[in-house]
């Protein structure tokens, strides 16, 4: 990464100490442990990238990180705090957008603004600030039905971006777009990060974006999930294509390697039907 | 779908440079179709094409099915001149429409009509006031929804009109009865459309809200009510239409008004233009109550065209 961004990069923002998430698989008194004894550290203002094989519990991290369910033991700090719970201090951006249909690209981005209890002009003004950065200048009105995949999910990191949070946690947001999409928005990300400072983990399973957007790579294992490596991935210049420089190559086969044992196991955990 | 707009990334290329403001304007300047059709939103000049496009649309919808109804008019009005079905049973139309304007200028087919629509609107009006929040709270409380759920679906499952001696029998055959009865009746489709509105609610849009620190009364308000809003108009139509077919129903077998009672006394007595009469009233008026709820359903549902 560049040197600012490097110097920016501040002390631990988020840590998670030895999190185990077990589910109880229903109608029995069987159990399933997802992750096992996960340790991270992500530091303020870093971009963390998560890569895994599918199954490995790498939503189940991002919801114990959202507060959206309890870690069976351990614990994640935030600011040194323990998380009991969700709060406008993170904002999660899915896969699916999740916008709320019947809301307009502007009444959607309000929504956080609302739960905040920000008075309704004050609320109008930054919807439209937030729409503008995510480029939607002019889309206000749109229901999300008449907006392209690409918009959606522009709409729905306005909507995070939009109640300030430090921390924006992102589960494979960029899935579902098309290559040209997703890369656009990969770039705007990037500088909507360098602008705002948040300290963001994003989920992906694509090797390249991993590589591309994030300070560090952490790798997880296959199911039970535990971080298996963190790769720190810096480059001497981001001009031109980064795709194709060497440097990229070199990150991007050291990840395909650590990745493809553990594929591999989730594949034989699938076919053995315990997955 | 809107998935073809993904493939022009206009707006994303645009944005991802500063200054150069990705507006309407520029995708209207598009040549993409589809941006100017899907576009209700802003730029007023194709906003207001497409709407007189979609009136002139709806005038030809209207003419086709107007067309067919002339020609069932048509028939009615031939077949009995022909005598190819018996006018005795089947009078032409237009007699029973001279008929009609015979009963509603000696003021009885108001008097029936009215009868009518206060017990059906009462009957409706009750159900969806008591129906929508019982609806409401049963979606919502999953442990209340598992306990009434066989009750439920043994009651989806016998008709209203089963029922109807039980309501005589308890109620008697005066207002209050047919009253309860079609409130009964409109209940159903109003209280299982509430609850199916509020349990099928999309789980990531709870959890979205949740992640934002909504407690449950606000996420009750903001996210599953807006969401069920559809679903629980879908089963006002539906209460609509029953609430006319079951009335009807019940003043056949037992009044001494309504437009049921006027059919089915026309009938025993031989007055058969009077029960065509009668029949051409409520056909009319169960056509405008439904093109009213369908109305009302579209513009609480926008949303949900995908
Ligand atoms: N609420 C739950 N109850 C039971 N099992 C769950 C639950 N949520 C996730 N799992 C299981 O935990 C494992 C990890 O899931 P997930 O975190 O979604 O994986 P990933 O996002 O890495 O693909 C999966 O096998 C999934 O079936
Ligand atoms: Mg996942």
């Amino acid at each position: 990464m560049t040197a600012s961004s490097e110097s920016r990069t501040g002390g631990t923002k988020i840590g998670i100490r030895g999190v185990s998430k077990v589910f109880q698989v229903r109608d029995s008194a069987e159990v399933f442990t997802a992750i096992e004894d996960v340790t991270l550290d992500v530091r303020e203002g870093e971009f963390l990238t998560l890569v895994g094989p599918s199954g490995c519990g790498k939503s189940t991290l991002l919801d114990l990180v959202a507060g959206l369910a309890a870690p069976t033991s351990g614990e994640i700090l935030l600011d040194g705090t323990r998380i009991t719970g969700p709060g406008l201090d993170r904002g999660i951006v899915f896969q699916q957008y999740a916008l709320f249909p019947w809301r307009t690209a502007l009444a959607n981005i309000e929504f956080g603004l609302e739960a905040k209890g920000v008075a309704k002009k004050e609320r109008a003004e930054k919807a439209r600030h937030y729409l503008d950065l995510v480029g939607l200048t002019g889309f206000d009105q749109r229901y999300p039905h008449e907006l392209s995949g690409g918009m959606r999910q522009r709409v729905a990191i306005a909507r995070s971006l939009a109640f300030d949070p430090d921390v924006l946690l992102m589960d494979e947001p960029f899935a579902a777009l098309d290559a040209q999409t997703r890369e656009s928005l990969q770039e705007e990300l990037l500088s909507i990060w360098e602008k705002t400072g948040k300290t963001i983990i994003f989920i992906t399973h694509g090797i390249d974006e991993a590589v591309y957007l994030g300070q560090r790579v952490a790798v997880m294992t296959s199911r039970p999930g535990r971080i298996k490596q963190v790769i720190g991935v810096e480059f001497d210049t981001r001009e031109g294509d980064l795709r194709a420089d060497p440097a990229f190559g070199e990150y991007r086969h050291q990840l395909w390697t650590l990745l493809r044992d553990e594929v591999a196991a989730a594949r034989a955990q699938e076919v053995a039907g315990v997955g | 779908m809107a998935d073809t707009l993904t493939s022009g990334p206009v707006p994303s290329r645009t944005a991802a440079r500063p200054g150069t403001a990705a507006g309407p304007g520029v995708t209207a300047g598009r040549p993409a179709p589809d941006t100017a059709v899907t576009a209700p939103a802003r730029g007023a000049a194709p906003s207001r094409r497409s709407r007189a496009a979609r009136r002139l649309r709806a005038a030809g919808g209207l003419g086709k099915r107007s067309l067919a109804v002339g020609l069932l008019l048509a028939l009615w009005e031939v077949l009995p001149r022909t005598g190819v079905v018996d006018r005795v049973f089947l009078p032409p139309v237009s007699e029973d429409l001279v008929a009609w304007y015979g009963l509603l200028r000696s003021g009885e087919l108001l008097d029936h009509t009215q009868a009518s629509l206060v017990r059906s609107l009462a009957g409706f009006g009750l159900a969806i006031v008591a129906a929508i929040p019982l609806g409401l709270l049963i979606g919502w409380y999953k442990p209340v929804a598992e306990f009434v759920s066989p009750v439920l679906e043994l009651f989806r499952n016998t008709s209203p009109v089963a029922l109807l001696p039980v309501f005589t029998l308890i109620l008697g055959i005066g207002e209050t009865s047919k009253v309860a009865f079609v409130f009964y009746a409109c209940s159903w489709p109003i209280l299982l459309n509430t609850i199916s509105g509020v349990k099928t609610v999309d789980p990531l849009l709870i959890k979205s809200a949740r992640s934002m620190g909504l407690s449950s009364i606000r996420l009750f308000q903001k996210v599953l009510l807006p969401a069920a809003v559809p679903t629980i108009f879908t089963g006002i139509r539906l209460a609509g239409a029953y609430s006319i077919l079951v009335l009807l129903f019940a003043e056949m077998v037992g009044a001494k008004a309504g437009l049921g009672y006027l059919i089915n006394a026309a009938q025993s007595s031989f007055r058969i233009y009077d029960m065509y009469a009668g029949i051409i009233t409520i056909s009319v008026i169960g056509l405008l109550f439904n093109q009213l709820l369908v109305h009302l359903e579209r513009r609480f549902s926008t949303w949900r065209t995908t």
